[in-house]
């Protein structure tokens, strides 16, 4: 069966196929196994901001609001993402180029990132390190915490040498040709973290790690925190590419059309590595020890990001539209109504992109130096980012589990109905939510705080004025709640007693002037109508664009360090949870 | 591919609004943010009280507790309407608290911690600065309306970090 074909792509080698397949189900099973007991844990957080504190009862399996939270984001914002990416990043271009990718890194980026998490939820678990998912320092957790996400962050580069050798090995068979574009993507996103991972590797090892091994003993919390920034601006992205790979690459397929703008997608991509690494430092905004020069040029290097996903927004709309039309959808919005929308894939994505509107725009607010004086480490904050990749994100990988199951084990996806009802309880349970939170963090409150467990007296004083916007925060939680009770069942049920079904190929979809496939094996087919554009071809030089990226990055964070250094803290750790 | 497959002239009729309409969106998008932009640029340059500075640093946090930050001072004139203060953010608790400033008078803080990072938060004003050890943070701000405010911390530092809380009590102006 050396090339058999299923849909688009073409499977060079039956063994190695199913060896991919089953390590593809590892990440998506993992990482969502690892959302599964993050995000149990967040209704509870809601409940705590509408004063209801149901801690007590959880010892001892969590003593503490501030441990669950940790596990929270840690699990949820780092573990499910970096699985999920690992995985998706890795295994659609390969498909799509008809390839094998090579197995031994991938499986080892795997191994890298269980261990680092076996570890994480350890120093979680045992109460060690409460020090939430951003581990600012002086707060000091365990050795085990901060080697553990060491792992992870270094098992979580593995796929960029991975896709060098894919796009490597494929452009030497297609001389000539420009980069199919999900291996594109992907490649962009992973340089992007490449240069991410800097900042949180050179915080780790260099500051953190010898300081929780005892081989130094003071740390200096601001140079930390800039280093922090410098990974968790641009991780951000790296939540969102994956999820825009499949809005690209795949859900214009799904809803029954094409993508609309091949270049559309690259210029995306590449200004997207471009912008979101040298802009880290705004979330310290209100930090001293930046000069406001600085800021104010970060303030507009940050604006400009929101170019990129102003250009997602309107490519996405209109490969819809164009799918709705063809599907029979006529008027103004008739195209939106004659989407799939019994399809819980193609649901689950497009309210993931509905709710990324609120997100984008709330973003632009936080982005906006001045804005965020007002909201700044208030619950707007959260309010904000379970619209991105609180649902964006994490909804979007919902959805492609939806399809990405059946696929890899060939067995049908359990109650359909009940996956398209999880995907409109967790939009609507997480509107009422983010509404809640946002309208809660103009009033002042807090987060990251136990307020249930406050004296009921200071409670009132201090936030009885949002009694009603934290009452919605608490009943979106609970209605959340219900989403990933549905969510669970449909995808742990599918994977355990589900009936053995036909083959679901990749939904890749095609774009305008483009092939339908691009796979090694496949006919070359009909060629593309036009020349490729001079956009795509000069977007190629994905190395370049690399290295002007990682200039600039030095360039904004030179200046913004160099005082810190010449002005070193020498802090002492603190273990106050 | 789809039972319902496209006619070619659909495709390319649609195709060709698309790439003028994504034009004029580009547009759109770039007035828009540019906008945005000098919007942000205007109000850095007016500095309308909100924009923290750097006041110095410490090479040790510790010290601020009982070094030349002049903590226990509680508010210090520094002109015929202007004040400072000293605030420190330590485990659990702002210093001076409870604060008595003047209504409309130009108050200038001074805030740093002794320990682990905190957040000076006063609630309904724009003051929000991160207290960091071992960094000095500077804010001016003028309370127009006289009452009681809530100081919160707004970063974690703690397993009591809910209950870090202080108040700025803002005395009415003399209309002698
Ligand atoms: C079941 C749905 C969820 C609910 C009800 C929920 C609830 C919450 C709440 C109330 C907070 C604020 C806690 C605080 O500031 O004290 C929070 C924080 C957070 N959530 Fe969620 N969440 C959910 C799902 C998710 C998902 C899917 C993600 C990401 C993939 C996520 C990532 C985070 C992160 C990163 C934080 C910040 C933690 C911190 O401040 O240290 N949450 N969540
Ligand atoms: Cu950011
Ligand atoms: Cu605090």
């Amino acid at each position: 069966m050396s090339a058999t074909t299923h849909g688009n792509i073409a499977l060079p080698h039956a063994s190695t196929d199913s060896a991919e397949r089953r390590l593809m189900l590892g990440f998506l099973v993992f990482g969502f196994s690892a959302l599964f007991i993050g995000a149990s844990i967040g209704p509870l957080q809601a409940l705590n901001y509408g004063g209801i504190n149901l801690y007590p009862y959880l010892r001892p399996l969590l003593q503490t609001y501030y441990q669950g939270l940790t596990v929270h984001g840690v699990l949820n914002a780092y573990v499910f993402t970096f699985f999920l990416a690992c995985g998706l990043l890795v295994y659609l271009p390969a498909r799509e180029l008809g390839l094998s990718p090579n197995l031994l890194l991938w499986r080892a980026c795997f191994g890298l990132m269980v261990v680092g998490t076996l570890m994480l939820l350890v120093g979680m678990f045992d109460n060690s390190s409460s020090v939430l998912y951003t581990f600012y320092p002086p707060l000091k957790g365990s050795a085990l915490f901060y080697l553990g996400l060491t792992l992870l962050v270094v098992g979580s580069l593995f796929p960029l040498p991975i896709l060098l050798d894919l796009r490597g090995r494929w452009r030497r068979q297609r001389p000539g040709e420009i980069t199919p574009l999900a291996t594109y993507m992907s490649l962009a996103t992973m340089l992007m973290w490449f240069l991410a991972g800097f900042g949180a590797a050179a915080e780790l090892l260099v500051q953190l790690d010898p300081w929780v091994l005892g081989l130094t003993q003071t740390v200096d919390p601001s140079i930390a925190r800039t280093l922090f920034w410098w990974t968790g601006h641009p991780i951000v992205y790296f939540w969102l590419m994956p999820a825009y790979v499949s809005w690209y690459c795949l859900l214009p397929k799904q809803a029954g059309g094409k993508l609309v703008s091949d270049p559309a997608a690259r210029m995306t991509f590449a200004l997207l590595l471009i912008f979101s690494l040298p802009v880290g430092s705004h979330h310290q905004y209100l930090d001293p020890g930046i000069s406001p020069v600085w800021k104010v040029i970060l303030t507009a290097l940050t604006l400009s990001v929101a170019l990129p996903s102003l250009i997602t927004a309107f490519t996405m709309a209109l490969s819809l539209e164009y799918g709705g039309r063809l599907r029979g959808g006529r008027g103004v919005l008739g195209w939106f109504t004659a989407l799939p929308w019994r399809n819980a894939g193609v649901a689950a994505q497009v309210l993931a992109m509905i709710t990324y509107i609120f997100g984008g725009a709330g973003g632009v607010v936080n982005g906006s130096w001045q804005l965020d004086n007002i909201v700044h480490n208030t619950i707007w904050i959260p309010g904000h980012f379970h619209l991105t990749v609180g649902t964006a994100t994490a909804m979007t990988f919902m959805g492609v589990s939806f399809w990405m199951l059946p696929h890899l084990t060939g067995r049908t996806l359990l109650m359909p109905r009940l996956a398209l009802a999880s995907a409109w309880l967790w939009f609507i349970g997480m509107s009422i939510f983010a509404f809640g939170m946002h309208w809660a963090g103009l009033l002042g409150v807090p987060r990251r705080a136990w307020v249930s467990y406050m004296p009921q007296e200071a409670y009132d004083r201090v936030y009885g004025l949002a009694h009603l916007p934290l009452g919605l925060v608490a009943l979106g939680g609970v209605i959340l709640w219900l989403a990933v009770v549905a969510f669970y069942l449909v995808f742990f049920g599918s994977l355990l007693f589900s009936r053995q079904g036909t083959e679901e190929p990749i939904p890749f979809a095609q774009a305008f002037h483009r092939r339908a496939s691009y796979a090694i094996g496949q006919p070359v087919g009909d060629l593309p109508g036009e020349p490729t554009p001079k956009l795509a071809r000069a977007l190629e030089h994905l190395g370049l664009i690399t290295a002007f990226t990682a200039f600039i990055t030095l360039a904004a964070y030179i200046p913004i360090l160099w005082p810190m250094i010449r002005n070193a803290t020498q802090a002492t750790g603190w273990n106050v949870w | 591919m789809t039972d319902n497959s496209p006619s070619a002239a659909f495709e390319h009729g649609f195709h060709t609004v698309a790439e003028r309409h994504e034009r004029i969106w580009l547009f759109i998008s770039l007035a828009l943010l540019s906008l945005l932009m000098a919007g942000a640029m205007y109000f850095v340059v007016a500095d309308y009280g909100v924009v923290v500075k750097t006041a110095g640093y410490q090479r040790h946090p510790e010290d601020a507790a009982t070094g030349a930050f002049a903590v226990d001072q509680g508010l210090m004139r520094t002109g015929p309407n202007t004040y400072a203060v000293h605030m420190l953010a330590h485990l659990w608790q702002w210093t001076p608290s409870p604060l008595h400033v003047p209504q409309n008078a130009e108050i200038t803080f001074y805030i740093t911690s002794s320990d682990v990072l905190h957040g000076f938060e006063v609630q309904g004003t724009t003051i929000n600065v991160t207290a960091i050890p071992g960094t000095i943070g500077k804010v001016t701000y003028t309370f127009r309306h006289a009452g009681s405010y809530n100081i919160i911390c707004n970063e974690f530092c703690g397993i009591e970090h809910q209950n870090m809380l202080g108040r700025i009590i803002v005395d009415p102006a003399n209309h002698s």
